[in-house]
């Protein structure tokens, strides 16, 4: 018997049940976002909510057959990767300045 | 017609705003004065050949296309002027008073520190001015209409040093950009409804549509939104007197002779939209005569020389509209005219008796100034002859035209017009007589200092006079045996409104008779009014209360006898006093707590919007979210 | 096209100039490379429509005329950014380099053809923009606004790649003729709207239209103020195109469906921008919130979507980015003058006397407020009068009136920084300005008269 091809073991599960999954993951992260007090953990949250997009793309690029959105996901995951390079040294110049790298006491600038 | 020479008209004072405004420090003030009014004159012998030329061209009207300006989509708005009737007779005001107000200011404002930014800043303002009146759609309009503004609110606050953005000049502000939201959303739905902003072509196309249309109901209400914000009517009124601050010869010029008639002169050059939009006409007969003597009314007791004669503005304006409500629109021009001379001189000669007085304003502290200013006492007194309407003055001929046509559309505005009228020459005369008639109420250093103002102050003075006193014989009506020659003059540029409502034009239907005794009743009733005024103010030389308890000697007497006679003041002052004060209390408090009002909603607004950016980066998420969800859930489940 | 590549390439050149030992060549080369991509800009001017790299990039007038201004812009802010060597610690080539690489992706941006090319464009001048609004290491300030600028950034980024997935999954393209063709077809499914919504929400963010501007204040308040203009008109010149390009290209299909969502947000962009601009001490700060309006008057251009939309943005742009650098211009040197304590005054009292003190900043600065304040002769009032044109012919009055109004709201706050220069008395300390820094500001002031008074000249050329 041959082997099944990826395309058709991801296709096994419908494509509604993709979309449920990455917009729950999508919606935890923001929840992350909103309820975390660290600058980090909101960061991982944002993280989990690009993975969710890449999730769907390729759940939908192997639906359509096209390859298309699995080029877009590597882009996504390049410019994550840029993202988090800055994140990170805003991140520790913030912890250097103030010893703290929790968001509540970053409000300075308001009114 | 040669093109250079109408361009001339307006680059001439730019040139010499450029040349003052930059070099203002550098040129001697002579220098300054010179270039400036050099600019007005050349501007005014530019205007008097183009209205030669024009009269031998055939009085043909004519569209003078400079260059392409803006083309945007359908939308193609030139840069050119449009030379016809109406603005060949505002060039003739705006250039005519406007040289004799940049000769006056030369010795009026000579020992003033800002001589030059003052100059540099007179001419910006006739370059938009002139630019208003000639451009040949509504986008040039707009620009002067916004220039002549800003130059407004400069003047105004000339000498307000120190102060943050001062009253007057921000109530003039406030109430202007009322006025100009008006203007701007007319414009657009003149774009809206037409596609064009050009004169020719809007009236071309508004031809073809019915009497009270909609369309323009709503773009003729807007545009006189525009004209009650700029030209000082109910409600938009109350930034006019406040905005005496500025220097004498700029409330000549911008507050009464040029700037303030610029709504009337937008109201004549779209009568065609007006004259098919009867309600508005009804509107803005209301508002006219409404301000004309609720204005008139609190001019009465006003003490400070300069707000009796904003008041009068206020309510010549008033005319004005009534005038052009009931359609008589060369007639609301003819007065724009007449008042353009008559009030200026009325200014400038208050210029020179504060000149004198060393900047004293109160007309209390003032008295028996004709001996020590015979000349300007002289011509006051015409200016004031010709405001009250008595005949054989400039004032007499336009009020008059107005008042026949008002009578002929509805007497009550007549009879509102009439009383106006009665008020305007009690005030005036009681000015007349306070300030020029018995004796001097000031202090000792001021009586020394008393003097007649210097020849480039008196000869503006003179020439003004000998206007006001023979202006009026443009359109002497034919019941008196002349000829209407300014009516005549003005005629073609309603043939397009004549045809697209021809009862609205049907010919007076008044006999000569009639005339006469609507003549007779407006000149009797302000003869009555000016001896009343003789009476009190004279005969029995009655002083208005001052607001202080410290009074000199002289002063202490005056005015006691002014309070014994309880008959008297029971009768006549109080009712005026208390009806002069009700309106002034009801009207201007009303409207300036809702001006000050929308400036407090605004920054109350402000404060509490200011709250909402807390600095946190958690509360910035959530309300993100919460407009995310929001409009998901709009747009995705409820639509 | 020949933009794109350039920059890269001399971006990494500006670099390896910072090795240099004289960091004096930098700011000549930087303005010199400009120059260079700004020629290189313009060579495939008037020659329709050229597609790039298997339908990622389009290349025309309208998009090289986007170029054209954040180029110039880009030209200006960095001429004024003479103070960087000063500081020790400062490394300018980086700085150079990432405003370099930052316009490569508002190139990309403005002409995307490809929802990814607009991804890529978006990251990489939003990257850039992070790290330099935290330039000022020592500073708190800067510091804070730069983590608002990307935790915020960072979630603005991921709605809009969800939405871009939805688009996706809907449509099964990336691009723009592809999504267009999808609607077409007709009966669109909820993940279309579903990813439109998405989609436009991300770069309302980066535009800063209300509710999602409550960043713009704090950001631009705490960067460097030279980076803060750059982010003022660069930023949003971009982000407007590639709004405007999204729009028009794919969704103008099912303008019923999006026009009333926009039309909203815009009311509500003119509102927050201009009413709490009204109680700002900081002229910085009200410069935030004037740019959060200004981006609610070119959101009326996008909801009303009518032929002349691409010229209103277009000159609105061109308008707002001369005259916001010349506001920006004017602080920076009076900020630094006057800075006392360490914290630089950028307060309205900052600006008291200043027309005795240096007549020609206060002349700049005056026809910059009125251009922003849309008063006519300057270009500001044409962009108006574009906008407030389109909003007419599509017959949205109700907008038309909103909007007129909250400009009449405006100009409160820009005169006060008039009257502050030019009624108050100030300490008479002497403000110095290079003689470079003045040649920008007055040609900026010019371009701003120029096509205030003949605005036919800009409109002529697209």
């Amino acid at each position: 018997m041959q082997e099944p091809s990826i395309p058709d073991i991801i296709q096994l599960i419908p494509l509604k049940s993709y979309l449920i999954l990455s917009t729950a993951l999508f919606v935890i992260g923001i929840l992350g976002v909103l309820i975390r007090r660290n600058a980090i953990v909101i960061f991982m949250s944002v993280e989990l909510m690009l993975n969710s997009v890449n999730l769907l793309l390729i759940a939908f690029s192997s639906y359509k057959s096209d390859p298309s959105a699995q080029v877009f996901v590597f882009f996504i995951m390049a410019v994550a990767a840029a993202e988090v390079a800055v994140g990170l040294a805003i991140i520790v110049m913030i912890y250097r300045n103030t010893r703290t790298i929790d968001i509540g006491f970053l409000n300075k600038l308001k009114g | 017609m040669p093109v250079t020479l109408l361009v001339l008209i307006p680059l001439l004072p730019l040139i010499g705003f450029l040349i003052n405004g930059i070099g203002f420090r550098h040129i001697p003030k002579g220098a300054v004065g010179l270039i400036g009014s050099l600019a007005a004159l050349g501007s005014f012998a530019a205007s008097v050949a183009v209205l030669l030329a024009f009269k031998e061209g055939g009085s043909q009207p004519m569209i003078v296309s400079l260059f392409d300006w803006i083309k945007v989509g359908e939308l193609n708005i030139p840069f050119s002027f449009q030379v016809d009737q109406l603005s060949l007779l505002m060039l003739m005001i705006i250039t005519g008073v406007g040289s004799l107000i940049h000769i006056y200011s030369i010795g009026y404002m000579k020992h003033d520190p800002g001589f030059g930014k003052f100059f540099s800043f007179l001419n910006l303002f006739l370059f938009f001015m002139l630019l208003l009146v000639l451009g040949s759609n509504y986008v040039i309009m707009f620009i002067g209409w916004e220039g002549v503004g800003l130059c407004s609110y400069l003047l105004i606050g000339f000498w307000n040093k120190n102060t943050d953005f001062n009253n007057a000049a921000r109530k003039a502000f406030i109430m202007n950009r009322i006025g100009d939201l008006g203007f701007l959303l007319g414009i657009f739905t003149i774009i809206h409804a037409f596609g064009s902003v050009e004169y020719t072509e809007v009236f071309r196309q508004a031809t073809g549509l019915p009497v009270g249309d909609h369309v323009v109901f709503a773009i003729t209400m807007l545009l006189f939104v525009g004209a009650m914000g700029k030209s000082a009517q109910i409600p938009l009124y109350t930034w006019l007197p406040d905005a005496m601050a500025g220097p004498t010869p700029v409330s000549a010029l911008i507050h009464a002779a040029t700037m303030v008639t610029a709504g009337i002169y937008m109201v004549i050059r779209s009568n065609v939209l007006y004259t098919l939009a009867p309600e508005t006409l009804e509107i803005v007969a209301v508002v006219g005569a409404v301000t004309a003597i609720f204005a008139a009314s609190i001019g009465l007791l006003q003490n400070d020389i300069k707000k009796v004669l904003a008041y009068s503005t206020v309510s010549q304006l008033g005319y004005m509209f009534l005038g052009l409500g009931v359609m008589a629109y060369s007639a609301s021009m003819f007065h724009v005219i007449t008042h353009a001379f008559f009030k200026a001189l009325l200014f400038l000669g208050a210029g020179s008796v504060i000149h004198a007085m060393s900047d004293e304003q109160d007309i209390r502290f003032m008295g028996g100034l004709r001996k020590k200013l015979p000349i300007t006492f002289i011509t006051f007194a015409v200016a004031t002859w010709a405001i009250a309407g008595l005949p054989p003055f400039a004032g007499f001929f336009s009020k008059d035209e107005i008042l026949a046509h008002a009578f002929e559309h509805n007497k009550l505005l007549w009879g509102i017009g009439v009383l106006g009228s009665a008020l305007t020459s009690f005030y005036m005369f009681r000015l007349l007589f306070l300030t020029f008639f018995g004796s001097f109420r000031g202090t000792h250093e001021q009586e020394h200092h008393l003097h007649e103002s210097p020849a480039a102050m008196t000869i503006p003075l003179v020439i003004l006079a000998l206007l006001s006193a023979v202006g009026g014989f443009i359109g002497v009506p034919e019941a008196l045996g002349g000829t209407h020659q300014l009516a005549e003059f003005m005629s073609p540029l309603f043939d397009t409104a004549r045809q697209v409502n021809p009862e609205a034009f049907a010919a007076t239907a008044l006999t000569h008779s009639e005339e006469w005794i609507l003549m007779a009743v407006s000149v009797a009733v302000a003869l009555i009014a000016a001896v009343i005024a003789y009476v009190m103010y004279i005969s029995r030389s009655a002083v208005p209360a001052p607001e202080s308890e410290a009074r000199t000697g002289v002063e202490n007497v005056v005015y006691h006898k002014y309070y014994i006679d309880e008959l008297y003041d029971t009768v006549f002052v109080k009712p005026m006093k208390s009806l002069s004060g009700v309106l002034s209390s009801f009207g201007e408090f009303v409207i300036d707590l809702f001006v000050e009002g929308t400036g407090k909603l605004v920054k109350g607004l402000s404060n509490l919007g200011r709250q909402t950016q807390t600095g946190s980066i958690g509360y910035y998420v959530f309300a993100m979210v919460v407009g995310i969800v929001v409009i998901l859930f709009w747009n995705l489940l409820l639509n | 096209m020949y933009p794109i590549i350039l920059l890269s390439f001399l971006g990494i050149v500006v670099l390896f100039l910072g090795f240099a030992k004289s960091k004096a060549i930098l700011l000549p080369a930087t303005l010199l490379f400009l120059a260079v991509a700004l020629v290189g800009n313009f060579v495939e001017w008037n020659q329709g429509t050229i597609i790039y790299f298997y339908n990622m990039l389009a290349v025309n007038n309208l998009t090289l005329a986007f170029n054209g201004i954040v180029l110039v812009s880009a030209f200006m802010i960095v001429a004024m950014t003479r103070g960087f060597q000063d500081d020790d610690e400062a490394q300018p080539a980086e700085y150079y380099a990432i405003m370099l690489f930052s316009l490569v992706g508002a190139f990309m941006m403005i002409g995307f053809e490809n929802l990814i090319m607009l991804f890529l464009g978006l990251e990489i001048l939003s990257v850039a923009m992070y790290v330099l609004t935290g330039s000022d290491k020592r500073n708190l300030r800067s510091n804070e606004a730069a983590l608002k600028y990307f935790l915020m950034g960072a979630f603005a980024t991921g709605i809009l790649l969800f939405g871009i997935a939805l688009l996706y999954g809907a449509t099964g393209s990336f691009t723009l003729t592809g999504i267009q063709a999808y609607i077409g077809q007709g009966n669109p499914s909820y993940l279309l709207y579903g990813g439109l919504l998405l989609v436009l929400i991300g770069m309302l963010f980066k535009v800063s239209a209300a509710p999602f501007h409550f960043w713009t204040p704090d950001v631009y308040e705490g960067a460097p103020t030279i980076f803060t203009a750059f982010m003022a008109t660069i930023v949003k010149t971009a982000g407007f195109a590639a709004l405007f390009r999204l729009l028009s290209h794919s969704f103008t299909g099912i303008y019923d469906y999006w026009w009333i969502t926009l039309a909203v947000i815009t009311v509500l962009t003119l509102l927050v921008g201009n009413i709490i601009a009204v109680y700002q001490d900081s002229f910085k700060r009200m410069l935030a919130y004037s740019s959060i309006s200004h981006a609610g008057y070119l959101l009326i251009a996008l909801t009303a979507m009518t032929p002349q939309t691409e010229n209103s943005i277009l000159f609105y742009s061109m308008a707002y980015s001369v005259a916001t650098i010349c506001a920006f211009g004017v602080l920076i040197p009076l900020a630094r003058e006057k800075a006392m304590t360490g914290k630089p005054r950028e307060t309205y009292e900052a600006f008291n006397g200043l027309a005795r003190n240096n007549p020609l900043l206060a002349f700049v600065l005056t026809v910059s407020m009125l251009s922003l304040a849309g008063i006519p002769l300057t270009a500001g009032f044409w962009g108006k009068f574009f906008v407030f044109g389109s909003a007419a012919e599509r017959g949205i009055i109700w907008l038309l009136v909103v909007a007129i109004l909250m400009s009449a709201v405006g100009i409160y706050y820009y005169f006060r920084v008039i009257m502050a220069a030019y009624m108050k008395e100030g300490d008479t300390a002497e403000i110095r300005v290079a003689p470079f820094y003045k040649i920008v500001l007055v040609t900026a002031t010019i371009i701003t008269l120029l096509f205030g008074i003949a605005p036919g000249l800009f409109t002529g050329l697209v």
